[in-house]
């Protein structure tokens, strides 16, 4: 253990002991081993290969409180739905859920689609969002998972019935609003797909300005034969907030998992993505960018577990890292010994943009079968000198033609998001990002 | 328009350019030809802004303009257009939309009013035809994925897209079919006027056949060594460089 203030700790240690078990989103009896793992308090150290690049000093100094839904200007929430416009939208504020600013859950926007509060599950519900979580077994098994786990006192269950094709996309917005104080959030959401159904869901993490928070999220995602989920992550939380994520998904046979993150916000970012094929034949594409700008830390972590035959699995992660930010990749391809024919792929490409800008990447893959396909590579560069100078002799400042060639980096990425008003949204976003770089470095 | 006096150029301490003069006039069309390593490419490279050349000593005066001091996208604003030998695949870069970008900067430090997106339109279907190019490369990212031809040709569309008053071609013959080689010339031809001017650097006469010049130099180790008409270059096709080159080699 590292010498830490310990203040993150003891509030940690309050909430343990607070609320009743009814205030919970999860049952005693899946909290309890989580609690005992709280209870022991160990927190990741620069020791553990899965956390070296990502200091924990700054969030453990911190002090945080829940805070209810406050005040909140509500053309805040109007300009984010914006980014989704025919969703179904629902809020959480501060990391509890929003009746007030969300589509009513009782009127199903979406027919096939149930969407339910953990803390209202009947057991029939209850039993089937639980054993998601159960059979998750994260190979980061952190203490910060079991903060959601343990402590959640939110969260939907995300229900889609058999064959159906859920057409308008769920959009869940996470907003904190807090700037006095440090709101805490940790919301736990649970996803199950049945058998030949799909869906799409956005999750976008935002602050109102200079909000401080803490956000530990989770998901736990189960996808049923023959499913298929689009899921997207945007991070676009104030510099004053600090965000570890953990997402687990099942992946039964056929089915098809496309999952796209777009982290730009955030003092610290981790987010951790672990994906399982449980069953053979079926697909994943994880894709993203993290973009860092003056001292942001961003660390994403994936990790592909191959446990069947005739997977697909293909990722691309890019890094634009500015100032005296600093970039983490830590990506995992494990292909087990079963696992034949396994067509695994893994590419992580960095820019950076600054001298003093830093960038990890640790792209990994173990095999143990051995008929099967599998690439792994990644690169760290700056800008390509040919291409600024061709943009030049042609009239085109230096400044923007760095500008292009970073955006042209990022896009290549982004142009693969399907929902048209939400890759605008963040090209806009990236664009908007790249702008301020240009201008402070100026 | 283009003055170039004495000019001394180095790369990491190694002589380049040796005092290199050249006189280019509107409406002239100037050859440059010689061996590999005479430094042909880098006089273009110099000219057009190219970082990592040091200057040692000389001058290229342009429009009254100490182009030297210029960066490369002043230069290429006040009317300077260099055709890559290796023009340079840029992914994710939309065609149209970089060189609407560079078009608008021109005119902007003209203080013409910018194209919106149907002026230009029409400005590069009509230029395309000139280069025989067809239009799917347009939506495509700049040079990614053309072949050798349609990089070539997408250098002259540039060019004839942004107007220069002094254009540079770096060995736009190199890797051309002939078909592709009489596009290129012929849209040069077209696009020549009393006002602007080409400095053509080629290897072979055969690019000469199409685009006639007025003038042709011979470099040889960073200095012209000989300068003539077009009938210098069918001499040269002729006999090589060779005679010329121990002719200026005097005995010491």
């Amino acid at each position: 253990m590292t010498e830490v203030s310990t203040n993150f700790k003891d509030c940690i240690q309050d909430q343990i002991h607070s609320g009743d078990d009814t205030d919970f989103a999860l049952s005693p009896e899946l909290r309890s081993s989580s609690l005992a793992i709280l209870n022991e308090g160990i927190f990741p150290t620069r020791k553990d290969e899965e956390w070296r690049y990502t200091p924990l000093k700054d969030i453990l100094g911190r002090k945080f409180e829940f805070i209810s839904n406050d005040k909140l200007n509500p053309d805040l929430l109007v300009e984010h739905k914006k980014v989704v416009p025919d969703a179904q939208h629902i809020v959480f504020i501060n990391g509890e859920y929003s009746a007030e600013f969300s589509d009513d859950l009782t009127q199903q926007a979406n027919a096939g689609l149930a969407i339910k509060l953990m803390t209202d599950l009947d057991p029939t519900d209850r039993q089937k969002a639980e054993n998601i979580i159960q059979n998750s077994k994260l190979s980061d098994n952190s203490i910060f998972q079991h903060i959601a786990l343990g402590l959640s006192q939110s969260g939907l269950f995300i229900d889609a019935t058999n064959d159906t094709e859920i057409a308008k996309p769920l959009h869940l917005l996470f907003l904190s609003s807090t700037a006095g104080s440090t709101s805490f959030s940790n919301p736990v959401n649970i996803i199950h797909i049945g058998q030949n159904s799909s869906l799409k869901i956005v999750e976008q993490f935002v602050s109102a300005q200079d909000a401080q928070a803490v956000t530990i999220p989770a998901d736990y995602i189960h996808l049923n034969k023959g499913s298929s989920l689009d899921f997207y992550k945007l991070g676009l939380e104030s510099e004053g907030t600090d965000h570890i994520s953990n997402t687990a998904v099942e992946l039964s046979e056929s089915a098809e998992l496309n999952m796209h993150q777009y982290l730009l916000g955030s003092r610290l970012t981790r987010s951790n993505s672990e994906i399982t094929f449980v069953e053979p034949g079926a697909q994943a594409k994880l894709c993203g960018i993290f973009l860092g700008n003056k001292s942001q830390h961003l660390d994403i972590r994936t990790y592909m577990d191959h446990a069947q035959p005739n997977c697909t699995s293909d990722q691309s992660f890019r890094g634009i890292m500015n100032d005296r930010s600093r970039g983490v990749f830590n990506g995992m391809v494990l292909v087990r010994e079963h696992a034949q024919n396994t067509d695994a792929h893994q590419s992580n490409k960095n820019l950076l943009l600054s001298r003093d800008a830093r960038i990890d990447t640790k792209p990994q893959l173990e095999i143990f079968a051995d008929d099967v396909k599998c690439t792994h590579g990644a690169t760290i560069g700056e800008l390509d000198e040919d291409a600024l100078f061709y943009l030049q002799s042609r009239g085109i400042s230096k400044v923007d033609a760095a500008l292009m060639l970073t955006h042209a980096f990022a896009s290549e990425i982004t142009q693969e998001i399907q929902i048209d008003s939400l890759r605008e949204y963040v090209q806009h976003k990236i664009a908007n990002r790249l702008r301020h770089i240009q201008t402070t470095n100026a | 328009m283009l003055s170039i006096k004495n000019l001394h150029v180095s790369i990491e301490g190694k002589p380049i350019l040796r005092g290199l003069n050249l006189e280019v006039k509107p409406g002239e069309i100037h050859a440059i030809m010689g061996p590999n390593g005479s430094g042909k490419s880098t006089l273009a490279h110099v000219l057009s802004g190219r970082e990592g050349y040091q200057i040692d000593s000389g001058s290229a005066i342009y429009k009254n303009l100490n182009l030297l001091e210029m960066a490369p996208e002043i230069r290429a604003r006040e009317g300077i257009f260099l055709a890559f030998q290796y023009p340079i695949e840029i992914p994710g870069v939309n065609n149209t939309s970089f060189l609407k970008k560079a078009l608008n900067e021109i005119r902007k430090h003209r203080g013409e009013e910018e194209l919106d997106a149907i002026d230009f339109l029409s400005l590069i279907k009509k230029q395309m035809k000139l280069v025989e190019m067809n239009e799917d490369l347009l939506r495509r990212p700049v040079n990614q994925g053309f072949s050798g031809g349609e990089k070539k040709r997408n250098e002259i569309l540039q060019m004839a897209v942004l107007n220069p008053e002094l254009a540079i071609l770096d060995e736009t013959d190199s890797g051309l079919d002939i078909d592709a080689l009489r596009i290129v010339a012929s849209g040069v031809n077209k696009l020549r006027t009393e006002s602007n001017a080409y400095v053509v650097i080629t290897h072979y006469q055969r690019l000469l056949d199409h685009i006639i010049p007025d003038f042709v130099h011979v470099l040889s180790k960073g200095q012209i060594i000989k300068s003539g008409t077009k009938e210098l270059a069918l001499e040269l096709e002729e006999r090589g460089y060779d005679w010329l080159l121990e002719k200026s080699e005097s005995p010491s």
